[in-house]
């Protein structure tokens, strides 16, 4: 059965891109551009992965990492954004977010820690 | 000055002629009348004699007469010249009578007898004298009233001359003093409606004190508007610094996108067919599309053009500056409301001025906002005062009575160091030059709203409005 991960993010390209390389590792990819429909989406399915985008309208990455936590705690969360402030990260490590990554992304790094994210 | 100063002295010189020459005929007159009394009183020495026949009262009349000769001679310098032709032969003639008669009184002393015929003859001779002097003496006195009347209506025309001429070159001088400070007044009019460049402009062509203080409030005026050009740069660079930290995080999205899509294609190559291939790079040109955009739309807010003025519809207005700030709405979770309704006339504006107004106000009304909240934005017209009116207002902090009235003050600034105070006052600058007004209404903890309200372009009046609102600026 393969590991599940939900992918949120404004940006369809993100959202595509990270499809396409997890979905050759392997991996079941859900992905939202609409970060409320991804949240019901969080609330129906059990996803091993979530990786969201900080900044978005309606619903903000940290309100999806805050009802993970609550919801499912062993489910992670790993983190993008375009507007890395040290108030946010930190808030994010508080929250036990498990990887936190600046946009843009290097590939290989998200790849690597989807992969140990999902190991652990 | 020097018209003033020539009339006194003419009205000095001829007031001083007039004395002189009623002086000199009183002297004459005085002399006249002293003859007058000697004469008379040969008569009176004439009478008792006749009377008493005594000769002492003839040798009396000898003597005097003599004191009258020598009286009559010395003052013929003085008297001669005043007197009329008449005057002049009836003077002679009685110095002729006086010696006739002091000799004919001299010849009765001498001979004891006198002729038969001497008393007939001495009071004829005493008569005529008598009628002589005091013809003289009317005539003199006639002359002297005469003269007198002559110098008082002199005077009395003379000073209304002048009383007439003071008043023509009084309201003359007013009428000039009252259009020279209209003149100013009207500059002072332009100044105060921040209008230097027109000012500056006003010639003036008065070689005197007020068209000395023109040129130097022209040239002060000149001097002001570049000063408020460099203020309103200032200005302008300021919110670009605002702006610009937005820009570039809006930027980041497709670079992000491009970068993400870049490595994706290197890492899945071999799995691509070559439309996926070409789809990709589409893709990729599509975000430098979207970068290109982004930054055309900063270059068009920061170019430093001249002041354009053209016909606008301010919704296009609104919009251009919504979409540069788009960004920065979002991320700061403020959810723009528009009500621009459609068919509201046209105003006629320095786009670009505008813009920076707007900017100013939506960057304010953001950071009023630090946990979100909604920008509402609306147009309408008002046939009352006929203005076009601007309405944006936020549900932010809002402002407290303190500062309330100081917000359009250049660098007055409630956000410290982050900001300079020129973005209002700016604001203020722009939209009074456009002959539009600028007002602010807040509530502590509810929000703040701006109202700006400009003159539309009459369509039925055509270019002839064009141009007076282009004189603006």
């Amino acid at each position: 059965m393969p590991k599940k991960i939900i992918v949120i993010d404004d940006e369809k390209i993100i959202c595509d891109m990270a499809k396409k390389i997890l979905q050759i590792e392997g991996y079941e990819v859900d992905t939202f551009t609409d970060s409320v429909l991804a949240l019901d989406s969080i609330r129906k399915t059990q996803y091993d992965l979530i990786v969201t985008d900080l900044m978005m309208e309606k619903v903000s990455g940290m309100d999806i990492l805050r009802e993970v936590n609550q919801r499912s705690p062993q489910t992670k969360v790993i983190m993008l954004t375009a507007y890395a402030t040290l108030d946010a990260t930190i808030e994010a490590i508080r929250e036990q977010v498990y990887d936190f990554f600046p946009k843009p992304v290097k590939i290989e790094d998200l790849k690597k820690s989807v992969k140990k994210a999902l190991a652990d | 000055m020097v018209i003033q100063a020539i009339i006194t002295a003419i009205i000095g010189l001829f007031v001083y002629i007039s004395f002189n020459s009623v002086l000199t005929k009183l002297i004459a007159i005085e002399k006249i009348d002293d003859v007058n009394i000697s004469i008379l009183e040969m008569r009176k020495d004439e009478k008792n004699y006749s009377l008493s026949n005594d000769l002492n009262f003839l040798k009396e009349l000898v003597k005097v007469g003599e004191g009258t000769q020598e009286t009559i001679l010395s003052s013929k310098s003085s008297v001669v010249p005043i007197l009329q032709e008449q005057g002049c032969k009836n003077y002679a003639r009685l110095l002729g009578l006086i010696n006739q008669y002091v000799s004919l009184a001299n010849s009765a002393i001498t001979s004891s007898i006198p002729p038969l015929d001497f008393e007939e003859k001495f009071r004829t001779l005493g008569h005529e004298l008598t009628s002589i002097s005091e013809q003289l003496l009317k005539q003199e006195r006639k002359s002297i009233s005469h003269t007198i009347n002559n110098v008082l209506f002199m005077i009395i025309a003379f000073l209304g001359t002048i009383f007439f001429i003071q008043v023509i070159l009084l309201k003359y001088f007013f009428r000039l003093v009252i259009k020279e400070y209209s003149f100013i007044e009207r500059l002072i009019k332009l100044v105060s409606k921040g209008r230097f460049q027109e000012v500056g402009q006003e010639i003036t062509s008065h070689q005197n004190e007020i068209g000395d203080a023109i040129k130097a409030f022209s040239e002060r005026a000149k001097q002001m508007e570049k000063c408020e050009a460099e203020i309103k740069q200032t200005g302008k660079l300021a919110s670009l610094g605002v702006l610009i930290s937005g820009v570039a995080h809006e930027l980041g999205n497709p670079l992000t996108n491009i970068s993400m899509m870049a490595q994706t294609f290197l890492s899945v190559y071999d799995m691509l067919d070559d439309d996926e291939k070409k789809s990709y790079m589409g893709d990729i040109y599509n975000q430098t599309e979207r970068i290109q955009k982004i930054v055309g739309n900063l270059l068009e807010f920061s170019r430093q053009m001249k002041p354009e003025f053209q016909e606008w519809d301010i919704g296009e207005i609104v919009d251009f500056v919504l979409h540069l700030l788009s960004n920065q709405l979002m991320i700061s979770n403020v959810k723009p409301h528009l009500n621009i309704p459609e068919g509201l006339p046209p105003v006629y504006v320095d786009a670009s001025q505008i813009e920076q107004v707007l900017v100013n106000l939506f960057i304010n009304a953001i950071q009023a906002m630090p946990k979100g909240g909604d920008l509402f934005i609306s147009t309408s017209y008002d046939p009352e005062s006929d203005n076009l009116i601007l309405e944006i207002r936020d549900t932010g902090i809002g402002i407290n009575k303190e500062n309330l009235p100081h917000v359009f003050d250049p660098f007055f600034s409630t956000k410290g160091t982050k900001g300079t105070g020129l973005g209002l006052s700016v604001s203020y600058g722009i939209i009074r030059q456009h002959r539009g007004d600028i007002m602010v209404k807040s509530e502590e903890g509810k929000g703040t709203s701006f109202i700006i309200k400009l003159p539309p372009i009459k369509k039925s009046r055509g270019p002839e409005v064009a141009e007076e609102n282009y004189c603006d600026r």
